[in-house]
């Protein structure tokens, strides 16, 4: 937990310091007349030394901060899953101009269905075609909102 | 005082009229599902439905939208006392006592005196509303670059204090979302920054997107996170007939109910999330000032009366920062900064007198609202109990469709889509390491407003900080800041002493 924690506080640091870079390379003036770098290399440099101290404070702390830190992190968990509920969902997203709304919305509830441990194909179908249909109606009909069409052309 | 009176008696003219009631009642009922629904809370449901706002006029577009904020509330505290699942954060308190009387099968009388409570709450709140803005609105005309950048900087101090576990991390939360806020036009200069020749990074982050990706898929990785047999929940559903508390419940919750109010009032003026503030302090009072303080955690009406009016309360009360100066202090009523300005409207202390119609009919209808609520909440409850009997397997990727429509709505964007699953997944991270979310989203908002003060100050006293501390106001604030800051210095350095004498009569 602490080596997490710590890694955590690192990526941060980097993050503050590549801001920083970045900022360094546009005009930065002077507190009198700031460029449009000055904010940004302030508040990288803020998250690179509050990044520091955290990294100070985890590997320093007492015992009893990270015992309650520790205590946050959910017990059981299965990451294979969300990581399949999140690759479902990118699969929709990239899919979602070239096949058009209709049939992505039908796929994601497949998939996520799926994915979330539901085994019943007739069931799943079903719920996905009405949801698929249902969601249209009300988006494209009634909410006349410009979906992507797609192939299908609806 | 009866000028004001008068400004609401036009405000209900204004919130009377057919459409807006009909908004009135959308957001209300909206507002009751997002908040029964696990997985999908205030801030995401109100973000998802700016774009259906869109087409209408500011005034029935916020009326929704903050229908929204309030009758979340009302619909969290129905799934902690029926599922001992708080359906937002400011519902966590409720459980305790609320489950507890489900289990005894006095659910309908928990749920009852919930709207009951929330009503008187959000009455009362309305009033402190319509009494202490204008005012508050006239004082802030005197505020100028330098107030305003002290008054955010300390919001920010304030809400990383009061939410997480760590100071340190939900500070660095609140400096990543003033970054994500620089990236896009410099609001001074108009040069891009952080763009990589890209237009659509040019136009900036989508706040919306950010907000649905955090508090929504964020949430509902979470959620998904668990092993398909702990997605499934028992529900208790209360038949109609005992959904009416007997007037000796009333009489024994009404002291209750006022403190909670006054409680409630008192924590939406200050910055930090503050039904979730409140719901606690007052269920500690409570509990501290009872006759039978063992009747807590077992069952105690007034352990469901005093934190249900406390959010209620609280959740009108935030309200008036937002209004009169400008300045949102927690998420929620950020992301209705957002919808205002969408709708060209800047709120702060010009906002009454230029939208009038505005702000006394939104006062107004959230008073119309709460009754509404009142209405809506005690005879369907058996309604949306069993929405809660919907698995989860299904009822997730419904929300995550609608997440993903939602935010294609708002823009047309692909690119939209794609922050927002960012956003998502780095929401589902933040949580598991513990980091806080709502400063982040906070930052976001007011990121370009605190950028803009801070270079106009600057700017105005020729680059010197001295600007700062020379204004009285600017001065206070940042005066308080300190203190908040030293608050959790003094007890990190409390801890490490405690921790060394145990260590040093441990080795003796």
């Amino acid at each position: 937990m602490k080596r997490s924690e710590a890694l955590g506080g690192g990526v941060i640091f980097l993050f503050g310091a590549v801001t920083a870079i970045l900022s360094l390379q546009m005009p930065i003036g002077s507190f009198r007349a700031a460029g449009s770098g000055l904010f940004p290399l302030c508040l990288g440099i803020l998250l690179m030394v509050l990044s520091a101290a955290y990294v100070a404070q985890v590997l320093w702390a007492v015992r009893e901060e990270i015992k309650k830190d520790a205590d946050v992190a959910p017990e059981r968990e299965s990451p294979a899953q969300v990581l399949a509920f999140l690759v479902v969902i990118v699969m929709a997203t990239l899919l979602l101009k070239p096949l058009g709304y209709p049939l992505v919305s039908f796929l994601l509830m497949v998939g996520l269905l799926r994915v979330l441990g539901s085994r019943r194909w007739p069931l799943n179908l079903t719920l996905s075609l009405v949801t698929a249909a249902g969601s249209h109606i009300l988006f494209v009909y009634l909410l006349k909102i410009p979906l992507p069409r797609g192939f299908l052309g609806i | 005082m009866l000028e004001s009176l008068q400004h609401l008696a036009a405000g209900f003219g204004v919130a009377m009229t057919l459409q807006n009631l009909f908004y009135c009642l959308v957001g209300a009922t909206v507002g009751t599902l997002v908040g029964v629904l696990p997985g999908l809370g205030p801030i995401a449901g109100i973000a998802l439905l700016i774009p259906v706002t869109f087409g209408l006029n500011s005034t029935s577009a916020i009326i929704m939208l903050a229908g929204i904020y309030y009758g979340a509330m009302y619909g969290g505290s129905t799934t902690s006392i029926l599922i001992n699942v708080p359906g937002e954060t400011a519902s966590v308190m409720t459980c305790i006592d609320g489950y507890q009387m489900a289990q005894k099968g006095k659910a309908g009388k928990a749920l009852a005196i919930c709207a009951i409570g929330s009503f008187i709450a959000g009455t009362i709140g309305i009033f402190g509303l319509v009494f202490l803005a204008p005012p508050l609105a006239e004082a802030a005309l005197a505020f100028g670059p330098a107030e305003y950048f002290s008054l955010m900087v300390f919001g920010f101090i304030v809400l990383s204090n009061v939410t997480g576990a760590s100071f340190l991390k939900s500070l660095m939360m609140a400096v990543i979302g003033l970054i994500i806020g620089t990236i896009g036009l410099d609001p001074v200069t108009g040069d891009g920054r952080f763009a990589f020749d890209s237009p659509s990074l040019l136009g900036g982050i989508e706040f919306v997107a950010v907000a649905i990706g955090l508090f929504g898929i964020g949430e509902v990785l979470v959620n998904a996170a668990r092993p398909a047999e702990l997605l499934e929940q028992k529900v208790v559903v209360p038949h109609l007939r005992e959904l009416y508390p007997s007037l000796a419940d009333l009489k024994e919750s009404i002291s209750a109910i006022l403190r909670g109010t006054g409680i409630g009032f008192g924590a939406g003026l200050i910055p930090g999330p503050a039904p979730v503030i409140a719901t606690y302090a007052s269920y500690m009072v409570e509990r501290k000032i009872s006759k039978h303080p063992e009747e807590f955690g077992k069952g105690a009406i007034k352990g469901v009366a005093g934190p249900e009016s406390a959010n209620n309360a609280a959740c009108q009360s935030a309200f008036i920062p937002l209004f009169a100066i400008g300045i949102p202090f927690a998420p929620p009523t950020a992301i209705l900064l957002g919808a205002l300005l969408i709708h060209g409207v800047t709120p702060g202390p010009m906002m009454i007198t230029e939208h009038p119609a505005l702000f006394w009919g939104v006062i107004a209808s959230m008073y119309i609202g709460n009754l509404i609520l009142l209405l809506l909440n005690l005879p369907f409850v058996p309604f949306f109990a069993n929405i809660l009997r919907i698995p989860k397997k299904v009822l997730l990727p419904l929300v995550m469709l609608f997440c993903l429509t939602g935010m294609y709505t708002v823009n047309n964007s692909m690119f939209d889509i794609w922050v927002m699953i960012l956003f998502g997944a780095l929401g589902f991270l933040a949580r598991k390491w513990a980091y806080e979310a709502a400063p982040l989203l906070l930052a976001l908002v007011l990121g370009p407003k605190l950028e803009v003060a801070f270079r106009q100050s600057l700017m105005i006293s020729h680059g010197s900080f001295d600007v700062f501390v020379n204004r009285p106001i600017s001065l206070a604030f940042l005066v308080a800041t300190a203190l908040f800051l030293l608050i959790p210095l003094a007890t990190m350095f409390r801890g490490r002493v405690r921790i060394r004498e145990a260590a040093g009569k441990g080795e003796g």
